[in-house]
């Protein structure tokens, strides 16, 4: 019941994406307004959202940390500088910034990686959170250097971006993503009984039988991966992938069966509703939707901290 | 009765360009990195980007005039370089207005007040005429992902008033703003207009290559995109208000006239 309840507001909240818009459609039907635009905008939307919450629970259960958002690690750091590397120094065709942006988080995953498994033949996650943020943070004066440096124009555009939107989505960047997610969104569902140990500590996962070094190696890879191709298609959207893992422990409890598949759907939702409001609020301009995420996500998080902390 | 200046730096590409046209270039001793127009301004010494006014290099030019571009980090600047016993002038140089009051103003501090007031006396009758009607509606696209277009508030809008071309989004206030691409497909422009750093002077209809956004798949829902209509502004004309608009006025005139 509490499923088709979800469901049903997942499909009332893109049907909404589809729907509404800056401009009123009177033929809805065979608009290349909505075939064009809406429709691939509120689909990549969709996944760049599910990816960051799925990324978001997965990362969280990973480093047992409830601050763990799926930027935590470094990988916000790495794409920013990869595109304003690609914006700094004018690599041409559409493609170039999201790529350059996934090649950054690569390249930060790549560092955060070795760090993590400098103590010895295993992932730690406390070097995995402590490299994640010095990478970042090591990134970021690079990203900062650069802007500083190029015109103002650039500079201003390279801000946008890093704050995340959806205005470039279209059916060749949804075909995309839509061929790349699924690898990492299954490893990540399978690996649900061994999160589900792995929450109860590393010895005791052990002893009930986990390949705990494994199971850490394969979600850190597999919820990275995914987040590099959420930042390359739509920026660094935050708040996602720290509320939405939160809010499905409220519904649905701390069992990653069901709490990885309702973080992907409610990340997907969330990110839907605040594009639409980003599109229409400020009509005909718009917002960068990662403003809207905060300004939802935060008081909702607040909610949320006040039930956890009345306990 | 103002003294003259003889060491002027200059901190905004428009005011170095009104400097030389006043005929004080002789006299600039100090200028940002954007300011290369007109082309004798490139052998001035360079004391930073102007966006954040490095005060040390300025001061190292032994200026009797500063001129800052309105901005809180040039108000600082400004006090700093007061507290140097160096006189600094902070002046709004954004908009068609701006152009004839600046001269009058700067004329007398940099070269002659005759030339201040000649440049005036233009910007007055150009504010007074009537502006032809429109017979081109466009659509001056800064960015593309986001889309950011130019609003009413930028000089731009008001140089293609002058030339018979409208501004389809001059009912937002700003200088620039960000807005969804569906409103600019709905808007439907005939021309998408851009300003072009590259060089040269002359207005150019593109039909060979495009901007980068001619290559966006979602910008293909606009039809002007899709029909490869695009003017590209030479920046050295286009990029400021100067005493060089009439010109730029004519020769965007003279391109949508023979564009349709």
């Amino acid at each position: 019941m509490k499923w088709l309840v979800f469901l049903g507001i997942s499909a009332a909240v893109l049907l909404a994406a589809v729907g509404l818009g800056p401009t009123p459609i009177v033929d809805l039907l065979h608009s290349p307004i909505i075939w064009n635009l809406r429709v691939p905008r509120a689909l990549l939307g969709f996944v760049v959202g599910g990816s960051l919450g799925l990324a978001g629970a997965s990362l969280q259960s990973l480093v047992r940390n409830p601050l763990a958002d799926p930027f935590l690690l470094g990988l916000s750091g790495g794409a920013s500088l990869g595109a304003v590397i690609a914006i700094a120094f004018h690599l041409p065709g559409p493609w170039a910034l999201p790529l350059a942006a996934f090649a950054g988080a690569l390249v930060a995953m790549g560092l955060v990686f070795r760090l993590a498994l400098a103590g010895g033949g295993e992932l730690d996650p406390r070097v995995l959170l402590l490299g994640g943020v010095a990478v970042g943070a090591f990134a970021g004066a690079i990203t900062t250097a650069i802007v500083s440096l190029a015109d103002a124009t650039e500079l201003r555009n390279a801000y946008l971006w890093l704050w995340g939107g959806l205005s470039a989505a279209s059916w060749q960047a949804v075909l995309v993503l839509c061929l790349y997610a699924p690898l990492p969104v299954v490893v990540l569902l399978a690996s649900s009984g061994s999160l589900d140990l792995l929450t109860l500590g590393e010895e005791p996962a052990r002893y009930l039988g986990a390949d705990v070094g494994r199971v850490k190696l394969r979600v850190y890879l597999a919820a990275s991966l995914l987040t590099a191709a959420a930042v390359a298609a739509a920026g660094v959207i935050g708040f996602v992938g720290l509320i939405v893992p939160h809010l499905g422990r409220a519904l649905w409890g701390v069992r990653h069966r069901a709490l990885l598949p309702a973080s992907f759907l409610a990340g997907g939702a969330l990110l839907v509703a605040a594009d639409t409001l980003a599109r229409v609020v400020v009509a005909p301009r718009e917002l960068p939707v990662g403003i809207v995420t905060a300004l939802i996500g935060v008081p909702f998080f607040v909610l949320l901290l006040r039930r956890w902390t009345a306990y | 009765m103002p003294v003259r200046a003889t060491r002027i730096v200059s901190l905004a590409p428009s005011l170095t360009e009104l400097v030389f046209a006043l005929g004080g270039g002789n006299r600039l001793v100090g200028r940002t990195t954007w300011c290369k127009y007109p082309p004798e301004a490139t052998r001035v010494p360079v004391v930073g980007d102007g966006l954040s006014p490095n005060v040390e290099a300025i001061a190292a030019r032994r200026p009797d005039l500063v001129l800052l571009y309105r901005s809180p980090l040039t108000e600082t600047a400004a006090r700093q370089l007061a507290g140097l016993s160096i006189p600094a002038l902070i002046l709004r140089h954004d908009r068609l207005a701006d152009v004839g009051r600046t001269a009058r103003l700067l004329g007398p501090l940099v070269g002659d007040s005759l030339a201040g007031d000649s440049i005036g006396r233009i910007f007055d009758s150009i504010a007074a005429s009537v502006p032809p009607p429109p017979r081109a509606r466009v659509a001056f696209v800064a960015w593309d992902d986001p889309p950011i277009i130019l609003g009413g508030g930028s000089y731009l809008t008001e140089v293609a008033r002058l030339a018979g071309a409208r501004n389809l989004f001059d009912d937002l206030s700003a200088a620039s703003a960000t807005v969804s691409l569906e409103t600019i497909a709905v808007r439907n422009p005939d021309w998408i207009v851009m300003v072009d750093d590259s060089g040269g002077d002359s207005v150019r209809i593109l039909r060979a290559g495009y901007p980068a956004l001619a290559r966006r798949p979602e910008w293909q829902i606009v039809p002007a995109v899709r029909e490869r209509r695009f003017l590209a502004l030479p920046g050295t004309l286009f990029g400021r208000p100067t005493p060089a608009t009439p010109r730029a006025v004519a020769v965007l005139r003279r391109a949508l006239e023979a564009a349709r």
